[in-house]
């Protein structure tokens, strides 16, 4: 019984920390209330989804910034794309470069662009990371015979 | 044709209970966001909606069955079709498509939110509310979707507090319907108001910068309907 307690323990300290941190902000509490019996996986779900979406993004945005003849247009709305569904899971500090992003575009800026999609992977793996730490700390717990409740 | 069809849906709805009832209520939801679909579609099926998404104004218009081809009539079987210069047929019946809402997200690729919006309400669906959703605050970009007949412009990310504003659009239309029958299958008791049995177009506008109370709603012009 110690054991679970600890875990979640562990648990809630760690997903306090995702937000102290500004990694993730309200909206992802939000996704994490949308969870219920009904709809148990609800945030793994989308969350995968965002990771799906992103590395795709990611790419896109990779090859567009790598065209001799960069086409901003293009650029732009790959980043809006990927700035809202950060914005849609909660992944804040990932939403708050994609706005820097959008401004380098405007201002066809390619090497503020650079500069953004530098630090837009580097954020994204981060809270990528961490995400994966969270769902894998919450199975440890049912695992274990805890639960895990919001 | 048309009696007989109203009038078994009268009679499957009058043996079901209320909260099977609301079930039935449809949104088309558009967005090209897998993302923001799948959030959509949590926050509408736990208000006991059917939900149907599409990725594309395109796919929302076909699926509308508006798009440009004249000779679309195949599915107008049993329709009093309309006089005049053959607009389309009536949505309600079209194939059993039947929908109660439409929510979109403004900024897509392709036919944006608010061009599917004037499609919309330039057809023969004119009267079913739309909900305009962006990421993006922009003022004249609200009134214009208002203006062009959006009922409610939400900001995203969408949150649960969000339904609390599409509650009144969350009552059972039951539109041809509802003259003869009496007001016991569409009452929203979660609200404050005597809420009613409501026509698609009598609802009010409210724009997302200003969040008041839903206390504006005007009431239907059908003296039948009883209020509770």
């Amino acid at each position: 019984m110690d054991g679970i307690v600890q875990l979640q323990r562990q648990l809630v300290d760690y997903n306090a920390s995702l937000f102290h941190e500004g990694f993730l902000d309200d909206q992802f509490n939000q996704l994490q209330q949308l969870q219920d019996e009904s709809n148990p996986d609800f945030v793994v779900e989308v969350v995968t989804l965002f990771f799906e979406d992103a590395d795709r993004l990611l790419n896109e945005l990779t090859k567009a910034l790598g065209q001799p003849s960069i086409d901003f247009k293009r650029l732009d709305a790959h980043v809006h794309q990927l700035k809202g569904s950060s914005s849609s899971i909660g992944a804040q500090r990932v939403h708050r470069v994609c706005i820097s992003f959008r401004n380098s575009c405007e201002e066809q800026n390619v090497e503020g662009c650079l500069k953004n999609l530098q630090q837009v992977k580097h954020e994204y793996s981060l809270v990528k990371s961490k995400l994966e730490t969270l769902f894998r700390m919450e199975q440890q717990v049912l695992a274990a015979g805890g639960s895990v409740s919001r | 044709m048309e009696f007989v069809n109203t009038r078994k849906l009268q009679l499957q709805q009058q043996l079901q209970p209320p909260q099977q009832q609301q079930q039935h209520f449809h949104v088309l939801a558009v967005d090209d966001s897998v993302i923001d679909r799948k959030l959509l579609e949590r926050l509408l099926r736990g208000s006991s909606c059917k939900v149907t998404c599409v990725d594309s104004g395109d796919k929302a218009l076909k699926y509308l069955g508006l798009v440009d081809d004249l000779d679309d009539t195949t599915s107008s079987v049993s329709l009093e079709t309309s006089s005049s210069s053959s607009p389309p047929p009536q949505p309600l019946e079209q194939e059993g498509i039947k929908v109660n809402l439409i929510m979109t997200d403004y900024c897509m690729p392709g036919m944006s939110g608010y061009d599917l919006l004037k499609r919309v309400k330039g057809s023969s669906w004119k009267d079913v509310p739309v909900v305009i959703m962006s990421s993006e605050n922009v003022p004249s970009r609200i009134s214009m979707c208002l203006e062009e007949g959006a009922e409610e412009f939400l900001l995203k990310p969408l949150q649960l507090s969000d339904l609390d504003k599409l509650q009144p659009y969350f009552v059972k239309s039951l539109d041809n319907t509802c003259e003869n029958e009496p007001a016991n299958s569409s009452i929203d008791s979660d609200n404050d108001d005597n809420v009613i049995i409501i026509n698609n177009n009598s609802i009010s506008k409210r724009k997302a910068i200003s969040p008041e109370p839903h206390h504006e709603r005007s009431r239907p012009k059908m003296k039948e309907l009883a209020v509770v």
